[in-house]
């Protein structure tokens, strides 16, 4: 058919004037792609209102059941049952409460029993994979409290994996709220003696717009004598919308650091 | 960020690290829940089918290849999950659908409408109304953002032929909701 008598079809149809075998004409167009849905104005329009519809939200209960089966399906895979885990409903968001009663388990499995070097070095593994896993998930969260949790859980982590540093960079420098970001700089706070991290902090130092983040990262940036952050922060003392504030305590830091 | 996308996060499910579904469940729960709420309109009920959508997908976690796309697989999971269930109970879904205007007196119901607009809680009414197939496509193609070539990889047809049953879906719906126009 051609394009000129496709388009008096779709226009035909816009204005509800099609019979039946003209929106047979039309199915056969859509079908091998000469018409598109978007042309059809009224459904499209329809179309539109559907996505907008929202679904009640999901309770609690949900994520605890699903959770309660991925830790029985992990139960499975160790061979150990020398700790039992406690229930997703212990873990999330008191890991730390669930990590503190593995840890006293297995530690109180070390000195009663012999050879358990191995055995404490794996559930060490296990657990910081937990909380690796924990803490990404928990990022994904519409709620900053648990985007909050999410950062927490870094803390007393020796060390962290790429992953999740490159996730509290993901959230130093894009979360929309902002006490989750200075959340995220003060979890990477620990790991800036890395050479990597330092130089991701001094990228995240243009990437800042909230006061509170810049004075943060000035802070820290004048701690560590990172002088290749100078730089950085001399455009922010130049952007005219920048506070007085925070280009005094920019300044500060600059002049501890030079 | 590549180690965090979709597909390779259930690579590591399929591997072993099965504590990886848990980002998987925190990105899709919502929308699958949102495609299985559409379907029965049960908020328990739904949340029982995500939750079996996710066992399945554990279960089954040996069978993903990793080639196509995982979104697109855990869709087809979970319309597997629904009409499982629409056949194990299928005269308890009947009489839950004929008496949705029944349902609508409840006060749980009552409150969850009244939080919608006007609008989507008509749009809701006019999707009830639609039959099963008609309204899945729907649904599909909400949560699916319209990949048509991936709707057609979960029910087994043609990029073409989910056009057309979008549109023709889109067609019956706008006369019911329009029905329903004249009568409120």
């Amino acid at each position: 058919m051609e394009q000129n008598k496709i388009d008096e079809l779709v226009a035909k149809y816009n204005e509800g004037l099609t019979d039946p075998s003209e929106v047979q004409q039309l199915e056969r167009l859509i079908e091998e792609g000469m018409v598109e849905l978007t042309q059809l104005r009224s459904l499209d329009r329809l179309e539109e209102q559907l996505l907008a519809v929202e679904s009640p939200a999901t309770s609690l209960a949900m994520d605890d059941k699903f959770y309660a089966m991925l830790i029985k399906e992990k139960k499975k895979e160790t061979t150990s049952d020398f700790f039992s885990m406690p229930s997703w409903s212990w873990l999330a968001p008191r890991l730390a409460f669930s990590v503190a009663l593995i840890v006293a388990g297995f530690a109180g499995g070390y000195f009663s029993t012999a050879n358990q070097t191995s055995n404490v070095e794996q559930l060490t593994a296990q657990v910081a994979a937990l909380k690796e896993t924990m803490m990404l998930a928990l990022l994904e969260k519409e709620s900053a409290t648990d985007r909050l949790k999410a950062v927490s859980l870094t803390s007393g982590m020796d060390q962290v994996s790429q992953k999740v540093t490159a996730a509290l960079f993901q959230t130093l420098n894009n979360d929309p709220n902002v006490n989750v970001r200075l959340a995220a700089l003060e979890a990477l706070t620990p790991y800036s003696k890395d050479g990597k991290v330092r130089a991701e902090l001094v990228r995240a130092i243009g990437r800042q717009e909230s006061p509170f983040v810049q004075v943060a990262l000035a802070e820290l940036m004048g701690m560590l004598q990172e002088k290749k952050s100078v730089m950085e922060f001399d455009k922010i003392l130049k952007d005219e919308r920048t506070p007085v504030e925070v280009k005094n305590k920019i300044k500060e830091s600059i002049n501890v650091m030079i | 960020m590549e180690a965090l996308s979709d597909n390779a996060l259930m690579i590591a499910v399929r591997d072993g690290d099965t504590g990886r579904l848990g980002l998987l469940f925190e990105r899709y729960k919502r929308p699958l829940y949102g495609f299985f709420y559409g379907m029965n309109r049960n908020q328990e009920l739904s949340e029982d089918l995500v939750q079996n959508t996710f066992f399945r997908i554990l279960k089954y976690r040996h069978l993903f290849r990793g080639e196509g796309d995982f979104r697109t697989w855990m869709f087809h999971i979970a319309r597997n999950v629904s009409h499982d269930h629409f056949r194990k109970d299928k005269l308890k879904w009947k009489e839950s659908l004929e008496s949705w205007q029944n349902k609508l007196g409840h006060e749980e119901n009552r409150e969850g409408e009244m939080q919608l607009t006007e609008t989507n809680a008509m749009l809701s009414m006019a999707m009830d109304r639609l039959p099963q197939d008609k309204k899945e496509v729907l649904l599909l193609s909400k949560y699916q953002e319209k990949k048509y070539k991936e709707i057609g990889e979960i029910i087994g047809c043609s990029e073409g032929a989910v056009k057309v049953k979008v549109f023709r879906a889109l067609q019956e719906l706008k006369v019911i909701y329009q029905q329903l126009e004249k009568t409120m």
